[in-house]
């Protein structure tokens, strides 16, 4: 027998999933270990070799491809607990990083605090200015050197930099991205110094226009390259020992994974890779129902996390922000905002308003219902309230809810607000499902999307209670709770699913009319490079897929868009065609007649997208199908307010994990499993599909919220 | 002709109709009654039903604001976000107001009421329209403010208004971009639009767009940005109607209106948490034309009587020059302090708020300038310095409670913007022209209770970006020597200013580079502390001809400062016009930074160590401003004893000490005790009865300007009056109680005036 294996580090469990030759999946949940997060993944490890009945070591033989997600680099960085970094940069411009753009890094911040002066203070730096060090070297917007880097001032910053202690050094020098010679130098004079210090060159994270999202994005993989380094190198030998034979792969943001080595080099491409996994499994989930257009919902706790799909491909995002740093990244474009199971409910009675989040009561103390110490109402109090969750039956059994206290609590609130308890509650549903409503708008009909040509897939604890009513808010086609198994292992699954994949990128401002032998040669290197680091990757050329764009603007403007290739390479006449994709695409994002006909262009980024197909999990649809539903899935019925009835009904419960294929069930009606709770709203039916999925559907579709908006050409 | 100038309480028969005064709309508007306005809400909405169009229509807003950014593209609406989107009530009192540039606010509501007043009957508001505006009599900081206001209709009634606001590259006038420092009047500046219907029934008005369009030296990018503002309005309407279609418009109104009396009741319960009383403020403008070395005063005075404020400019300068302001610029700057300041927590919705606050401007002044004026460098000069003192007056006004003392901040960096003009041909062989932006990388200001945020932008614009050096060498011929924090540049005191910062630059591909400068506060700083803390560092241009760094850049050897550079140093002045900068001539623009809170002596020796040891702070004002002697606590007791003996020196006599508590701290030193006497927070020292200023009761120290901050230089190379760094001291213990920059001429300013509690 030989496997797939995908695990996914979380803060709280890792999860394992597994799929043999036959397609079949087994997914294991041990808890996390985050004083040594590498311990967690041999217990995953070790839970499905007992899961298969066979030896840790003959499973991992077994093994044929085994990709990993963790949450390592991010917790270094929220917890402040990265390496000691020094840096390197161009004289006179040591001060880029605390600059920050003479912003505060108020990108996904909530708006409240931006507005705020005294809550919007800059993030601790990533590197004091006493630990920067500027060397004379200067390259200009040509790529020209102008001045020769200084090595005498360069070897004495490395050797003071090291004398100061340093783990790490981060390289970035102005305009790199056009000529790296001076920071290669650097590099290498560092390395001859040093073995033991993690070096870092921009070029090789993030070879971009912008010294302070590129230093930023340097810094920080310097911040996490010691941590990053001893885990995986631990991680990689003791998967060797146990007899693993192929390389370890790491998922990372991008939606792929890279091979251990790469991962190793450029711990910031780990950032986030979590959720991007699941991004990843709905999308081979997409492929195999057939939908193309997706947009995947995540609510947890905390967070609540959307991505779009379209046309069977991720929306990519170039900037990334994590704890106020903002810093060049390509990485599958994931919204958050602050609504989740936990967030807080708070009430002003004197101008009788409620507001929800975005702050949230986290696991610690939690929902009042948790009995944690939590005294402020929250989103699960609500659901409690209305009946959706069963106090005895949540998280399959693990955890035992305080109904009474969430009832007093939010009781509380309603009496401030002249409200009743069950209405109190189900507008704490309503206010948080129209915040989620709003944030897919702005992935959606504010990028050119229409809602109406999208499947939503719900997924974590929270959101599959309310994603029929947003949905609806939406016009979305349908709602679909993937795979009832998976889906509680769903990023670990999608880390299965991964290709390998590289990003190779090469920026250089060229306005139009450019030759297509100058970008031809560009796309060449590019590909001799992806082709030569795939090769000592051991990835055979008949398994290497390029895929090729080309990042272009109006000259002189600052949107830029990303136009895909249709082939490899361009022909002399290109132009035109590729004017006419920009201004496809450019419209779709911007509006209709927003594209200025005729204008100059300018080509900023080529970029090569190099992956190595590797072995996919199978999807297996069931042939048999049965609308009875077995007697074993019928629980006990409870008496739950539906806000849409404006009263309370003595309403079907079912057990999800024993409901078979082609069950149906019309709403109202409670669908439990063990890791989540479906709420079949009144006026929608679920259905569990072929592949195992249940699936939404509306009776009859509301008009939508929101219209989808056209702007007339003048 | 020097007849004292009159405010507008004590003027009658002048019409502030927009024409030759700024436009002062008056209480009940008077609407021609073919226009119907849609009056009816409902008072009663669900506390859920409130929060879901609450939260929608803010959204709604942000939306507005992201489609024109989207649209429009041009680095001064991604960069700068020299924008702002707004939602407004069918009579035009605020429901929302975008996060960018604040500036805008003030200039919002009176282009609707303005239009309301003089569009209904002739042409017309009706459902289809919008109206294009920038006159800033009307409503606007200067002309290449372009607003587009859109009615929306329900059922043939006006439900409510959206706008926009969005800074145009160039709109005429005698220098290209439209800023014109020599500009004898407005008729040199750029075209001037009351409002003009230039979209009707949903078509645009192509007569119009074209006159609109014909007097911009770039009218296609002008072009594009109209689009942009017309598709943010159209985005905006079309969400606020299906929001009126899903939950009525009786719903969408009432949540309006109670936006409205929400953000008025919390604005009313800070106002009873506070004492009434008057607070001053005094700053000085600097060079209003080319060759002029006088300073021109602009004057602040804030009332707070029961639930009503009351700005005053009374006793500004009048009118001169290539820098002033009008009404509709004055009233906006200050509305930009008093959204940060008090209506944060309402996200900026000041509707509810300005029912309380009245204007009464003096019309001929430099910041309620009459037409003809210039007023086109509105925003980094007489805008500026009419809101940095908001922040002051504003502050102090919230300081006695002890919850809003939080939200209170000094005056913030590039408090008057160091303007670098500059033109020529690139490296790609095109003409260009451009103001560095740099400056918007500003400071903010200390707290009561915190270190202001170094280069942490500039307060009137709570998210902006400045440009990266890459994106400004790409686009334009400069090579930039270094852009960094400049040490003791934040302004000292307990609560240190950020620091703001340097560029540094050559020329790079290009022959000769052309320049103008626009500046003021340079000799006098503009981002004075308060409570006792310093100003930050003043604007400074330096300016180094036939310089040695080529030869040091082919020895490969960079530097950190302009100093290290051998060549001819020249003194540019402030209005500088048409000098060359040659490749070997190097220049450094550095922007004011940010005012200090409380005396510097108060410092914790801990933090002024962590300042020497980033190079925030230099050994030497260590010692000298924060008398701390740095390893060496004992060291540091000793030094801060004597300097405050020093400081102290001449008093005649201790004064008495007041006996029992302070009832109520008006300042970070400033107590009142029982009998309505003023004494010291921290000693009890007798300073007067509060119907005297305190500060007569104060040791007075007059030191030389340069004293306030170690960045401040000889006021002589740019004005002819002298200005002081006047410190007031506790005759008890020397504590700083308040400074004050002041030209030598001026008397003590009455800062602070408790009238009762």
């Amino acid at each position: 027998m030989s496997y797939l294996v995908g695990i996914d580090i979380g803060g709280t469990f890792t999860d394992c999933a597994i799929v043999d030759r036959a397609g079949k999946l087994l997914t294991t949940k041990v808890p996390s270990t985050p004083q040594d997060f590498a311990r967690g993944m041999m217990d995953a490890l070790d839970a499905g070799a007992q899961a298969l009945g066979i030896p840790l070591e003959r499973f991992c033989r077994d093994i044929k491809f085994l990709s990993h997600g963790t949450t390592v680099g991010t917790n270094t960085i929220i917890q402040k607990k990265g390496a000691k970094v020094g840096l390197i940069t161009t004289r006179g411009h040591e001060d880029a990083i605390h600059i920050m753009r003479g912003s505060r890094g108020y990108n996904g911040r909530n708006i409240r605090k931006v507005v705020h002066f005294p809550e919007t203070s800059k993030p601790a730096p990533i590197v004091p200015k006493r630990l920067i060090r500027g060397v004379s070297e200067r390259v200009d917007c040509f790529g020209e050197v102008i001045v020769k880097l200084n090595e005498t001032e360069a070897e004495a910053a490395i050797r003071d930099l090291v004398a100061q202690g340093v783990d790490a050094i981060a390289i970035c020098f102005l305009w790199s991205f056009r000529n790296p010679v001076h920071e290669q130098r650097v590099k290498q004079m560092v390395q001859s110094f040093s073995r033991d210090v993690f070096v870092t060159c921009s070029v090789d994270i993030a070879p971009k226009w912008g010294e302070y999202e590129r230093v930023t994005a340097t810094a920080l993989n310097a911040y996490l390259g010691p941590v990053m380094a001893g885990y995986l190198h631990k991680l990689d030998s003791s998967l060797k020992n146990l007899g693993y034979r192929h390389g370890l792969q790491m998922t990372q943001c991008g939606g792929g994974t890279v091979p251990v080595a790469r991962a190793g080099e450029a711990p910031l491409l780990t950032l986030d890779s979590g959720p991007v996994s699941g991004v990843t499994a709905s999308s081979f989930l997409g492929a195999a129902m057939g939908e193309k257009n997706v947009i995947t919902t995540d609510m947890g706790g905390t967070s609540f996390d959307v991505s779009i799909i379209h046309g069977g491909k991720p929306a990519y995002s170039f900037v990334s922000n994590t704890d106020q740093y903002e810093y060049f990244l390509p990485k599958v474009d994931l919204q958050a905002i602050g609504a989740g199971g936990g967030s807080l409910v708070r009430v002003n009675p004197q101008a009788r308003t409620m507001t929800v989040g975005p702050d949230s009561a986290g696991a610690f103390p939690g929902p009042v219902c948790y009995g944690r110490g939590g005294t402020v109402p929250t989103v699960t109090d609500a659901q409690l309230v209305l009946g959706y969750l069963d106090p005895d039956n949540f998280a399959g059994g693990r955890m035992k809810l305080n109904k009474k206290d969430a009832e007093k609590s939010i009781e509380g609130l309603a009496k401030l607000l002249g409200m009743k308890t069950v209405e109190c509650a189900a507008g704490i549903c309503r206010i948080v499902e129209l915040q989620m409503a709003d944030v897919i708008r702005k992935v959606t009909v504010e990028k050119g999307f229409d809602p109406r040509e999208f499947v939503l897939f719900a997924f974590g604890g929270a959101g599959p209670a309310h994603a029929g009513v947003f949905a609806r808010e939406l016009g979305v086609r349908k709602v679909v709770i993937p795979q009832r198994k998976a889906a509680s292992t769903w990023c670990a699954f999608g880390a299965a699913a991964a290709d390998v994949l590289h990003i190779f990128e090469h920026t250089e401002i060229m306005p139009t009319p450019v030759p297509a032998s100058r970008i031809n040669s560009i796309l060449n290197s590019l590909e001799t490079n992806a082709r030569s680091v795939m090769a000592s990757e051991g990835i055979a050329a008949g398994r290497q897929r390029f895929e090729f764009s080309l990042d272009v603007r109006h000259k002189g403007q600052i949107n830029e868009v990303e136009v895909l290739l249709e082939s490899p390479r361009l022909t002399s006449d290109y132009e035109l065609r590729l004017r006419k994709r920009f201004v496809e695409r450019y419209e779709q994002l911007y509006g209709r007649g927003s594209a200025l006909a005729g204008a100059q262009l300018e080509i900023v980024v080529c970029r090569l997208r190099a992956r190595a197909l590797t072995p996919r999990p199978k999807l297996v649809h069931a042939r048999k199908s049965s609308r009875t539903i077995p007697a074993k899935a019928v629980l006990k019925k409870r008496q739950i307010y539906w806000p849409d009835l404006r009263k309370h009904v003595t309403t079907p419960v079912f057990d999800g994990d024993k409901l078979v294929i082609g069950n149906q069930i019309q709403g109202p009606a409670i669908v439990e499993t063990s890791d989540t709770t479906v709420v079949v709203h009144p006026r929608t039916t679920l259905r569990l599909d072929a592949l195992g999925n249940f699936e939404i559907n509306f009776s009859n579709r509301d008009r939508p919220y929101f219209s989808h908006l056209s702007i007339g050409r003048r | 002709m020097n007849a004292p100038l009159k405010k507008l309480s004590e003027l009658s028969g002048l019409a502030f109709d927009g024409r030759r005064s700024g436009y002062v709309p008056p209480k009940h508007l008077e609407i021609s009654p073919s226009l119907k306005l849609h009056r009816k809400w409902k008072t009663t909405i669900d506390p859920v039903t409130f929060e879901v169009v609450r939260h929608a229509l803010w959204n709604v807003n942000e939306e507005h604001g992201a489609t024109i950014q989207r649209l429009s593209g041009s680095p001064v609406a991604m960069y700068a976000l020299d924008l702002n989107p707004s939602i407004l009530t069918e009579d035009a009192e605020f429901v929302y107001f975008g996060p960018y540039m604040q500036y805008m606010s003030g200039v919002t509501d009176t282009q609707v009421k303005w239009t309301l007043e003089n569009r209904s009957s002739n042409p017309g508001i009706r459902d289809g329209d919008m109206f294009l505006a920038n006159d800033p009599w009307v409503g606007a900081a200067h002309q290449m403010d372009v607003m587009l206001l859109c009615p929306v209709f329900w059922k043939g009634e006006l439900f409510c208004w959206v706008t926009n606001c969005l800074h145009q590259y160039d709109i005429g006038g005698i220098t290209p971009g439209s800023f014109c420092p020599s500009a004898r009047d407005a008729f040199d500046e750029g075209i001037l639009i009351p409002p003009v219907k230039i979209v009707e029934g949903n078509e645009i008005r192509r007569d119009i767009e074209e006159i609109y369009l014909r007097s911009s030296r770039k009218p296609s990018a002008v072009a594009l940005d109209f689009r942009a503002q017309l598709a943010g309005n159209m985005t905006a309407k079309q969400r606020v109607l299906h929001l009126m279609e899903k939950y009525s418009p009786e719903v969408v109104k009432g949540v309006m209106k109670k936006i409205l009396t929400d953000g008025e009741a919390a604005f009313l319960k800070k106002l009873s948490l506070l004492p009434d009383g008057v607070w001053r403020d005094r700053t000085y403008v600097e060079c209003c034309r080319p060759g002029d070395r006088q300073v021109h005063r602009v004057m602040l005075t804030l009332k707070k009587i029961e639930n009503r404020l009351i700005f005053e400019n009374e006793g500004t300068a009048p009118q001169a020059g290539g820098i002033n302001a009008t009404y509709s610029g004055w009233r906006g700057a200050i509305m930009v302090a008093l959204n940060e300041l008090m209506c944060w927590e309402q996200y900026y919705a000041v509707g509810g708020a300005l029912r309380h606050v009245e204007f009464n401007p003096t019309p001929g002044t430099l910041n309620c300038a009459d037409f003809p004026a210039s007023v086109s460098t509105a925003p980094v000069q007489c805008m500026e310095i009419s809101l940095y003192p908001a922040y002051n007056v504003l502050s102090k006004m919230l300081y006695p409670d002890p919850g809003l003392r939080r939200d209170a901040m000094c005056i913030g960096g590039t408090s008057q913007w160091p303007a670098t003009i500059f033109r020529g041909i690139d490296q790609w062989g095109e003409r260009y022209g451009y103001i560095l932006v740099d400056p918007i990388g500003g400071a903010i200001g200390a707290f009561s209770h915190a270190d202001g945020i170094s280069t942490g932008g500039q307060a009137r614009t709570p998210i902006c970006k400045l440009p990266n050096v890459e994106h400004t060498e790409q686009s334009f011929p400069v090579l930039f020597l270094y852009r960094k924090e400049i040490c003791d540049s934040g302004g000292a005191g307990k609560w240190r200013g950020g620091l703001s910062a340097e560029s540094c630059f050559i020329p790079h591909g290009t022959d000769r580079i052309t320049h103008d400068t626009l500046s003021s506060g340079n000799a006098i700083p503009t981002s004075t502390g308060m409570m006792g803390g310093y100003p930050g560092a003043v604007n400074r241009y330096r300016f180094l001809r036939e310089s040695n760094v080529l030869e040091m850049m082919k020895q490969s050897r960079l530097v950190n400062d302009i100093d290290e550079l051998q060549g001819t140093s020249e003194t540019l002045q402030l209005r500088q016009q048409d000098f060359a900068q040659d490749p070997t001539d190097v220049y450094a623009v550095l922007w004011s930074a940010a005012g200090g809170f409380g005396d510097p002596l108060e410092r914790d020796p801990a933090k002024v160590a962590a300042d020497v040891d980033n190079g925030d702070v230099s050994e030497k004002a260590a010692l000298e401003i924060y008398g701390v002697v740095l390893g060496d606590e004992r060291g540091t007791g000793r030094r801060r004893a004597e300097v405050r003996a020093r400081r102290i020196h001449d008093r005649s006599a201790p004064p008495k000490k007041l006996e029992g508590k302070a009832l109520l701290l008006a300042t970070e030193n400033l107590a009142i005790y029982k009998n309505m006497r003023y004494g010291c927070a921290k000693c009890g020292a007798d300073l007067g009865s509060i119907r005297e200023n305190y500060k007569t009761s104060c040791i007075r120290n007059d030191l030389p300007i340069e004293a306030s901050n170690p960045i401040v230089g000889d006021p002589k190379r740019f004005i002819d009056p002298t200005p002081q760094f006047r410190q007031f001291c506790c005759p008890g213990c020397g504590l700083a109680i308040e400074n004050e920059v002041a030209v030598a001429d001026d008397p003590p300013l009455r800062d602070v005036e408790i009238l009762s509690k």
